[in-house]
C-alpha cells in the first residue's frame, strides 16, 4: 500500500514537488533474518503533518533512519529501492550530508542533548554547518521562538524538565532550517503536562513553519486534531491510512486508543475500623540532599486495590514507590504492612512482600538470557522449590508473549518487551503489593490489555497495586483509586471518578482521558 | 528523580560560580598561569620558594571567593595526605643534623634534618599542585575552558569529547544509583568483600550501566550527526571568547614571571644550603 497524504489545499498544488518520495523500500539489518522493512511507499509534500504508528517492531524507527539517512550510511544491511529527499537518492548524498534537510527528534530527550548550555544546543548544529556567528545568533533565537522556549536560552540543560528538554531538542533540529522533521515518540518519557507542552509546539511548528513534519507516535489522541494523516505499519509495510476524522471516530473514541474505560467497582475501601489496611502510610517525608521531595504523605489501601499514582514529573511520584520498599532514606513518618510496622525494616525483607518495576528497565536486567531474569527475584525472594518456579516462569513468559525470547538476550529486547520481562520478574515470586512505576509505556494495544488483565487478576487475588501511569484511559478502565500528587504532597486521595471531577475542576485536563472534556466536568463526570 | 539530585561525582572538585577576578580571567590565561605554577613547583629546589608558592597560593582561595575555612574542608584529605608524607620522610630519613630524639618506652623515634627538611618540601610540592588544581577546576566553567581551547586550536571532536562527558556524567552516576536501587529491589545484596561477591558486583552493577551507555551513546551520536556533527574539518562558534590585548600580554608575562622568580630564589635567593630540598 502506498502512503500518500493528500487533501490539503497547501500541497496540491501542480508545481509542488513531494519532500520524500519513498518507492519499494525494503531494509534488512545485517544479520537479521527477516526485513525490518518490506516495500514501503511513501510521499510526503511540504507543509503536511504526517503521522506513523503501528506496534513495537513494525518498522517505525527504520523508517525514520532511512529518511535521516543513517541508512544506509550508518547502519549496515541490504537496501532495496529508493528513498528520495527533495528528488535526490539519499545514497547519493553524502553522510551527513542530509543534516540540514531532514531533521530527527528523538524519543529519550536526555540522550539527545549533547552540551550543557541551551543556547549551546541550539547553536551546536549551524556551527557544525560553519555559518557566520551573526547568522547562528539568528537562527537560534527563530528556533527558539518557534518553540516557545524563547525564555529557556541561558538556562543549563540539566535544569529543565522533560517537556522543556524535548521542546530545546526540537529548536537544536530546527535551527538546521530541514524541509522535514521526522520526531520519533517525541512524548512516550513525558508527563501529561509536558506532553501538552510538546503537542503545543507541534501545532505552533504546523501553523507557522512551511515544513513537512513526520511524527511516530503510539498514542494517537493528542495529535488526531494536527495531523494530514495517519499511517499504519506492521510487519515493515504500510497496512493503512486515515485521514484525521476517521481516526477519531475509529480509533479513538472514547479511550484514545486504550482499553474503552469500563465501569470499574469502587474501591473496595470498608467503611474505618472496620478491616486493616494492607498499606498504611503516615506522615510520610522523605528527599535527597537539601530538598525535600515527600512532605508528609498520608494514606491507606486495601487488598484488592489497584491504585494509581498521578502527577507531574518531579511531583514525588518515583520517590513514595522508592521510599515504600526502603530505597530512599525516610526523614519521618512510618509505614505499617497488614499492621505491622515496617519502617525501619530492611529492602531485602520489604522485597519480599513489594515488588517494584522501574521506569527504565534497563537499570533491572541483570542476566544473560530472559529465562534466567524472569527467575533472578524469584532465586532471593521466593519460598517456591526450584521445579514449581521454573513452571511458573514459564508460565509467565507464555503469557506475557516472551516466550519466544526465552534463550535470547534480555538486553535485546524492545522497551515494551523489557517492560513486560521486569513485570514477569516480580509476578514470578509473587509479592502482596506490586509497585509499578510506569509500565505501560511502549506498550501497543493488545500488549497493553495483556499487562491490565494481569494486574487484574493479581488484584483478585488479593493483591495491592500502586501504578505509577499517566494514562487517564487507563486510570478510568482499570484503577479504583487515585493518588494525585503536587510537589511532594498529596492533593487527592479519591475514587476515580470523583478524583476526575477534581482534576477537571483544577483545569488539569491533560490528566483525563479523551472525551472528557466533551462531557461535563462539574463532579457528575461520566465515569 | 532529577539528575541536580545527585551529588557531585567527585565530591568538593567542582565548578563553584563566582564572580570573582579570578573567575572571569580567560580560561587559557588560567591555564598558562596553572601550567607555569605547576613547572614552577616541580623545578624549585628550595624550601622557601615551594613555602612562598603556598602563600600565594593560600592568598588567591580567598581573592577567589572561596575562604581558607573552604580551602581546609575541600582538602582536608589532600592536607592529611600531606602530613603523611612528611611523617614517612621525618621517619625514614636519618641524614643531616640530629635535631630531637623521642623515647616511647622501647622504641626511640629520631629527627633529622634532612628528613624534616625533605618532608616539608614534598609536603608543600605536593600541597602546591593539588591545591592550584582545586582552584583552577573551582574557578573555570569547564564548559567554557573546553570551547575556550577549541577555539585556540584544540580539534573540535576532542573539545566535545569533554563537553559530552561533562553533561553525561552526572546521568550515569544517577543510573548506578537506580541500578543499586534495583538489585536490592530484587533481593540481590552486594555488600561485602569475597571475591564471589566482587564478581557478582560487576556483573549486577556495570553490566546494566555498560548497556545503558551504550544505548545513550547511540542516541547521541545519531543526534549529533543528524546535525552536520563532523561534516567539516572545523566549525564557526556563536559565542567565540577571543583573547584580548591584556590576555596575550597576560599569557606572555606569566610564564616570565614565574622564570623570574625561579632564577632569583635558584641564582641569587636565600643562602645555598639553607632551605635545600
Amino acid at each position: 500500500m502506498e502512503g500518500v497524504v493528500t487533501g490539503n489545499s497547501v500541497r496540491s498544488g501542480p508545481a509542488l514537488e513531494p519532500v520524500v518520495e519513498i518507492r519499494d523500500l525494503s531494509f534488512t539489518y545485517r544479520g537479521a533474518a527477516r526485513p525490518a522493512l518490506a516495500g514501503v511507499n511513501l510521499r510526503v509534500y511540504p507543509g503536511q503533518f504526517l503521522t506513523i504508528t503501528g506496534p513495537s517492531g513494525c518498522g517505525k524507527s527504520t523508517l525514520a533512519l532511512c529518511l535521516a539517512g543513517f541508512i544506509p550510511h550508518a547502519y549496515p544491511g541490504r537496501l532495496e529501492g529508493t528513498v528520495r529527499i527533495q528528488g535526490r537518492d539519499t545514497r547519493d548524498y553524502p553522510a551527513g550530508g542530509l543534516s540540514g534537510l531532514v531533521g530527527l527528534v528523538q524519543q529519550d530527550p536526555e540522550a539527545q542533548l549533547c552540551t550543557m548550555r541551551v543556547v549551546d544546543e541550539v547553536a551546536f548544529g549551524p556551527e557544525n554547518l560553519h555559518l557566520p556567528p551573526e547568522e547562528i545568533a539568528e537562527r537560534v533565537r527563530w528556533a527558539l521562538q518557534a518553540v516557545g522556549a524563547l525564555h529557556l536560552k541561558e538556562r543549563k540543560i540539566h535544569t529543565l524538565s522533560g517537556g522543556e528538554k524535548q521542546r530545546v531538542a526540537i529548536a537544536s533540529v530546527l535551527a538546521m532550517t530541514p524541509s522535514l522533521l521526522i520526531l520519533d515518540e517525541p512524548t512516550a518519557n513525558l508527563d501529561p503536562a509536558c506532553t501538552r507542552e510538546v503537542l503545543q509546539t507541534l501545532e505552533k511548528l504546523k501553523a507557522e513553519q512551511g515544513m513537512a513534519i513526520i511524527v511516530i507516535e503510539h498514542r494517537l489522541a493528542g495529535l488526531a486534531p494536527l495531523s494530514d494523516a495517519f499511517l499504519f505499519m506492521e510487519g515493515g509495510k504500510i497496512v493503512g491510512q486515515a485521514g484525521p476524522g476517521e481516526v477519531q471516530t475509529r480509533y479513538l473514541a472514547p479511550g484514545g486508543g486504550f482499553p474503552p474505560p469500563h465501569r470499574q467497582p469502587e474501591s473496595r475501601r470498608p467503611p474505618a475500623g472496620k478491616r486493616e489496611p494492607l498499606l498504611a502510610v503516615d506522615n510520610l517525608r522523605a528527599g535527597y540532599g537539601n530538598r525535600e521531595v515527600l512532605r508528609g504523605i498520608s494514606f491507606s489501601a486495601h487488598e484488592g486495590e489497584t491504585i494509581a499514582l498521578m502527577g507531574d514529573n518531579g511531583s514525588g511520584k518515583t520517590t513514595l514507590l522508592l521510599a515504600l520498599l526502603g530505597l530512599v532514606p525516610l526523614r519521618g513518618g512510618k509505614i505499617r504492612l497488614a499492621g505491622e510496622d515496617i519502617t525501619s525494616r530492611k529492602v531485602a525483607r520489604r522485597a519480599r512482600d513489594m515488588g517494584l518495576t522501574f521506569q527504565n528497565p534497563n537499570h533491572q536486567l541483570f542476566e544473560k538470557t530472559v529465562a534466567r531474569e524472569a527467575a533472578l527475584p524469584a532465586h532471593f525472594l521466593s519460598r517456591e522449590g526450584p521445579d514449581r518456579l521454573a513452571a511458573k516462569v514459564d508460565r509467565l513468559l507464555a503469557a506475557f508473549q516472551l516466550e519466544q525470547y526465552r534463550e535470547g538476550n534480555p538486553f535485546t529486547l524492545s522497551l515494551g518487551e523489557k517492560k513486560r520481562l521486569t513485570l514477569v520478574s516480580v509476578l514470578a515470586y509473587d509479592p502482596r503489593l506490586l509497585l509499578l512505576d510506569e509500565p505501560l509505556v511502549g506498550q501497543d494495544g493488545g500488549r497493553l490489555e495483556l499487562l491490565l488483565a494481569a494486574l487484574a487478576e493479581h488484584r483478585s487475588r488479593g493483591g495491592l497495586i500502586l501504578l505509577a501511569c499517566h494514562e487517564p484511559e487507563v486510570v478510568v478502565s482499570s484503577c479504583q483509586r487515585v493518588l494525585f500528587l503536587e510537589q511532594g504532597r498529596l492533593l487527592i486521595d479519591a475514587p476515580v471518578a470523583e478524583a476526575m471531577a477534581r482534576l477537571a475542576r483544577m483545569g488539569r485536563v491533560e490528566y483525563l482521558p479523551a472525551g472528557y472534556g466533551r462531557k461535563k466536568v462539574d463532579g457528575d463526570g461520566p465515569f | 528523580m532529577a539528575l541536580s539530585e545527585g551529588q557531585s561525582f567527585y565530591p568538593g572538585l567542582t565548578y563553584v560560580e563566582n564572580t570573582s577576578l579570578l573567575h572571569r580571567l580567560h580560561p587559557l590565561v588560567k591555564l598558562v598561569l596553572l601550567l607555569s605554577f605547576s613547572l614552577t613547583v616541580f623545578a624549585l629546589s628550595s624550601l622557601a620558594g615551594e613555602a612562598l608558592l603556598f602563600g600565594c597560593l593560600l592568598a588567591a582561595f580567598p581573592l577567589a571567593g572561596l575562604g581558607p575555612a573552604f580551602f581546609f574542608r575541600k582538602l582536608r584529605f589532600i592536607l592529611l595526605f600531606g602530613l603523611f608524607i612528611l611523617l614517612v620522610q621525618v621517619l625514614a630519613v636519618r641524614e643531616g643534623l640530629l635535631l630531637r630524639q623521642f623515647v616511647l618506652g622501647p622504641v626511640t623515634l629520631s629527627v633529622w634534618s634532612a628528613g624534616l627538611l625533605g618532608g616539608l618540601g614534598m609536603m608543600l610540592r605536593f600541597l602546591n599542585i593539588i591545591g592550584a588544581s582545586y582552584l583552577f577546576v573551582a574557578t573555570t566553567d569547564p564548559n567554557r575552558l573546553a570551547y575556550a581551547l577549541m577555539q585556540a586550536g584544540l580539534p573540535y571532536r576532542y573539545g566535545f569529547m569533554l563537553i559530552t562527558a561533562l553533561r553525561f556524567i552526572p546521568l550515569f552516576q544517577l543510573e548506578l544509583a537506580q541500578v543499586r536501587n534495583a538489585q536490592l529491589a530484587k533481593g540481590i545484596e552486594l555488600e561485602g568483600l569475597s571475591p564471589r561477591r566482587l564478581l557478582a558486583a560487576v556483573k549486577y552493577l556495570y553490566l546494566p550501566l555498560v548497556i545503558s551507555a551504550l544505548s545513550r551513546v547511540e542516541s547521541l551520536a545519531i543526534s549529533m550527526e543528524n546535525r552536520a556533527f563532523g561534516l567539516y574539518p572545523t566549525r564557526t562558534y556563536l559565542d567565540f571568547q577571543a583573547l584580548t590585548g591584556r590576555d596575550k600580554l597576560a599569557c606572555a608575562a606569566i610564564p616570565l614571571l614565574f622564570l623570574l622568580f625561579y632564577l632569583a630564589l635558584e641564582k641569587v635567593g636565600p643562602p645555598a644550603g639553607l632551605f635545600p630540598l
